[in-house]
């Protein structure tokens, strides 16, 4: 168990130091823009909004409400890119 | 190196897998964070609903698709929003004329250096008239030491002659008068040639 947590540990630093991990995260955020992922998501936030109102919504509700939802609506050819990408990755890395 | 003990050590393609699927939910997590920041920072400086906008009011400003119309529906019209209003003197003039107009206005470019010393002369003879008089003496102390000063004391008087900067223009519009009177000459003889013909009937 603390070996294979050890072994992430040093995967996730490896994806830092590369620079990866912010590429990565680049790709994901056009990705996600490019399919409307984002326009979906902030329409659930208008109604996360609307309901707590406006003055009394706080970050803490917002991640609540919309990181769930987030998950659900990435599009599987996104997610696929991305494991790929991933893989890759560690395939380079890891041997 | 130990990342690839490790590594080596455990490639286990499923355990692999399973890491790589760790990794893209911390990046969509990643991303949700982000949106809910960006959210949260819109609600709170109040433009996240500046977006929101009723059917009606869009239709209102839909873009216009029409020949002859540009995008907002108006005729364009090619001799409309041809006059400017000058900022100096707040007079309306012709987009055209109004590059020359400005120039002389405000004082700048090839000639209105001249009108702007004038204007600046007149200010002052009417404000104070000493000091006025002290530069006038003081152009005639530069006659009687400068070379060929004559010349250059004529060339001044030209200057302070209030008309000067205009001459050109006047000399224009003379020109332009001159144009039409001919062409009344020219038109002249026809009409006594009608003349002519009508004497003998």
């Amino acid at each position: 168990m603390s070996k294979d947590s050890k072994m992430r540990a040093t995967i996730n630093q490896k994806l830092t130091e590369m620079g990866e991990r912010e590429r990565l995260k680049e790709l994901l955020r056009a990705k996600l823009t490019e399919c409307g992922w984002r326009d979906q998501l902030k329409a659930h936030c208008k109604d996360v909004i609307k309901e707590k109102g406006l003055e009394h919504v706080t970050v803490e509700d917002l991640v609540v409400e919309i990181t769930p939802k987030g998950r659900v609506l990435v599009p599987d050819s996104v997610k696929k890119e991305l494991l790929q990408r991933i893989r890759a990755f560690l395939a380079q890395h890891a041997t | 190196m130990k990342m690839d003990e490790i590594s080596m050590s455990s490639l286990d393609n499923s355990k692999l897998e399973g890491v790589a699927q760790d990794i893209l939910s911390d990046l969509v997590e990643d991303a949700c964070l982000g949106l809910c920041f960006e959210v949260h920072r819109a609600v709170k400086q109040g433009y996240f609903f500046l977006e929101d906008t009723d059917q009606e009011t869009m239709r209102d400003f839909e873009i216009v698709d029409q020949p002859g119309v540009d995008v907002f529906g108006q005729v364009y019209n090619q001799w409309k929003n041809k006059e400017c209003v000058c900022p100096n003197c707040s007079r309306s003039i012709a987009a055209s004329r109004f590059a020359p107009h400005l120039e002389k206005c405000l004082g700048m470019g090839r000639n209105s250096s001249r009108i702007a010393n004038r204007r600046i002369v007149t200010g002052n003879n009417t404000n104070n008239k000493s000091e006025s008089d002290q530069e006038d003496n003081d152009d005639v102390n530069d006659n009687d030491w400068s070379y060929g000063a004559e010349k250059k004391a004529k060339k001044r008087k030209s200057d302070k002659n209030p008309n000067s900067p205009r001459r050109s223009k006047s000399f224009k519009h003379k020109s332009g008068m001159m144009g039409p009177r001919r062409r009344m000459d020219n038109q002249e003889s026809p009409r006594m040639l009608m003349k002519d013909e009508a004497f003998p009937q």
